[in-house]
């Protein structure tokens, strides 16, 4: 997957911080460590980052830093979690989910619009969403693994973890584990899709704003 | 009386001895020491010639003598007094140094102060404050370089950044700030600064280049 990546003197002078907070917030975890791309350029090697993550990411930590110090706003950016509340039009007008899963899976209340949703259901409906148009699960499937998420994903307590979804003669099965971690099959398996909820995450997060 | 911070036990070694790694309240090593894994500590204070094979964690550590760490370094604050030597990443909120400090890694840290007595490697070097001081006297000629290049008190890096960043006696690819000042014995292949630069006259720079 390509994404847009801004160098780390283009994105200094884009937001304005300096290579001293840039450096302390990564060594207070604000910024993940797989977000630094080393590559050379000609002018020797530099860093750069994947654009709308990381100016996401530097847009909320100057917000926050006023209210908040460094290490609680640590606990906050945790990738799997996040404050938002989308109500259901929005969700269909901003083509974050398909219309097709956002009706299928949500409850009375959303579709109405009484109720907004969760940043952990939109996950779920995200991931659901992304799936069924890879075309790699068929809408049974995509109710199970509804199903699946809407269970197990908050035990992990905003901690990384993998979908994992394998077929065996025909019966599919998912998996929820935690990442990094090794997963060994039977010969007769197909693992049809690993997919990193952070990485998920993320990219919801991106399309969210 | 027991209090909060006493929770975890104490390591303490006078002589020759070995540890295993773990959780630590202090620590404190006098003599020789090989210390195999992770460590972490609230208080870390080591005499004489200390192993790490693991990354050392703690909140204070203050070092005399010669260390070698097979992995990386984090903490609050660090102040070391001889040859430091790392394989990891170190990051740190202050760094003192005097002697040599050296790290295949990277070296993450708000303030850092060296004190050069002898040759240090740094891979690359971020912070807020990054100031490079020549301490012992050295006589720059060819012949003494040749002689014991161990002993040539100058830092060798490929990329430094910072806000403001001060050095002497430094050879780096790139350097990157705000403030730059580049002292005598440096040399630069290529400075990018954003407010000022100051250069002294001995200093050798290739290329240099306003931003902003």
């Amino acid at each position: 997957m390509d994404r847009e990546l801004i160098s780390k003197k283009d994105l200094l002078e884009l937001t304005g911080i300096s290579y001293g907070q840039l450096y302390r917030w990564k060594r207070k975890q604000l910024i993940p460590e797989e977000w630094f791309v080393r590559k050379s350029t000609f002018t020797g090697q530099e860093t750069f980052f994947p654009k709308e993550l990381i100016l996401a990411r530097i847009d909320k930590i100057v917000n926050l830093k006023e209210d908040l110090s460094l290490d609680e706003l640590a606990g906050k950016l945790s990738p799997l979690q996040y404050e938002t509340a989308v109500a259901h039009h929005e969700l269909v007008e901003r083509n974050i989910v398909s219309r097709l899963v956002v009706e299928r899976f949500s409850t009375r209340g959303q579709l109405e619009g009484s109720e907004s949703y969760t940043f952990e259901q939109l996950l779920t409906l995200f991931a659901v969403d992304r799936l069924l148009q890879d075309g790699e699960l068929g809408l049974e499937e995509a109710g199970v693994l509804a199903e699946t998420l809407r269970e197990h994903l908050p035990k992990f307590e905003g901690k990384p973890c993998e979908l994992l979804f394998a077929r065996k003669m025909g019966v599919s099965t998912f998996a929820l584990a935690s990442a990094p971690s090794d997963v060994y099959y039977d010969a007769g398996v197909k693992l049809v899709v690993r997919l990193s909820m952070t990485e998920i995450a993320e990219q919801l997060r991106g399309k969210l704003g | 009386m027991m209090t909060e911070t006493q929770k975890w036990p104490d390591l303490k070694i006078n002589g020759v001895g070995k540890a295993t790694g773990g959780r630590y309240g202090d620590v404190l090593i006098d003599g020789v020491c090989r210390v195999a894994g992770d460590l972490q500590a609230d208080r870390f204070k080591a005499n004489g010639k200390l192993k790490v094979y693991g990354h050392l964690q703690a909140h204070e550590m203050r070092v005399d003598g010669i260390v070698h760490i097979e992995g990386g370094i984090g903490g609050e604050h660090f102040v070391m007094n001889g040859m430091f030597k790392a394989t990891g990443d170190c990051e740190l909120e202050r760094l003192e140094a005097v002697g040599g400090f050296s790290t295949d890694g990277m070296l993450n840290a708000g303030r850092v102060n060296i004190w050069l007595q002898t040759q240090s490697k740094v891979k690359e070097i971020g912070g807020e404050s990054i100031r490079v001081r020549r301490q012992t006297t050295f006589r720059n000629s060819k012949l003494w370089r040749w002689m014991m290049p161990k002993l040539v008190p100058e830092l060798q890096t490929e990329l430094i950044e910072g806000d403001d960043i001060d050095l002497e006696n430094t050879v780096a690819d790139v350097v990157r700030g705000n403030r730059v000042t580049i002292g005598p014995g440096c040399t630069i292949g290529r400075v990018e600064y954003r407010t000022e630069l100051k250069t002294h006259k001995t200093a050798k720079i290739e290329k240099e280049e306003k931003l902003g």
